[in-house]
């Protein structure tokens, strides 16, 4: 799992039909790339989640037929931007 | 499976059912400046040197196959010296 920070929310009304109605969030890395991963949560702007990459990713997102690569897992309590650049 | 050392525990109150009240850690690849999180099913102390499984394999090593878990810990290693890389006493 990787720890990301939610950049914003991201809406795609025309969308394949296995990705379903779920929400999608804008997050970036400790580099600052960008990546979207699917929210089963609500995660908000600015909030440090796990997220869950690989085949474990469409298991995380409740069903195996969901197709996405990244889910977030959950909402990281205490962590810092110092930390996670460091 | 790679090669890890463990930083601390991770504490994410907010989490998907299906992640249950698992130990996660954040671990640091060899090698590599990025942390990662992995599931702890063994119980490691920060500062233990770990090997770790990814891809589906991660799965399987949680304890079952509907695990979502991309890094899980399989094991501590018992000698790693740094300074040469390779394990040894």
């Amino acid at each position: 799992m990787q720890i990301h920070r939610i950049v914003r929310d991201l809406v795609t009304t025309k969308r394949n039909f296995w990705l379903a109605a779920k929400s999608l969030r804008v997050v970036e890395d400790h580099r600052g790339n960008l990546e979207v991963a699917l929210d089963p949560i609500g995660a908000k702007p600015g909030d440090f989640v796990i997220t869950i990459g690989l085949s474990a990713a469409r298991v995380a997102a409740g069903n195996p037929k969901i197709t996405t690569d990244l889910t977030i897992g959950g909402i990281i309590d205490h962590w810092d931007e110092e930390r996670w650049r460091s | 499976m790679k090669i890890c050392q463990v930083e601390g525990t991770l504490v994410a109150t907010a989490r998907i059912g299906s992640l249950e009240n698992r130990r996660l850690l954040v671990v640091k690849e060899r090698g590599s400046s990025g942390k990662q999180v992995a599931v702890d099913p063994v119980g490691c102390k920060p500062g233990d040197w770990v090997i770790a499984v990814g891809s589906s394999a991660a799965r399987d090593a949680a304890g079952s196959k509907d695990y979502p878990s991309d890094l899980t810990i399989v094991g501590i290693i018992d000698y790693w010296d740094e300074a040469n890389g390779k394990a040894g006493a």
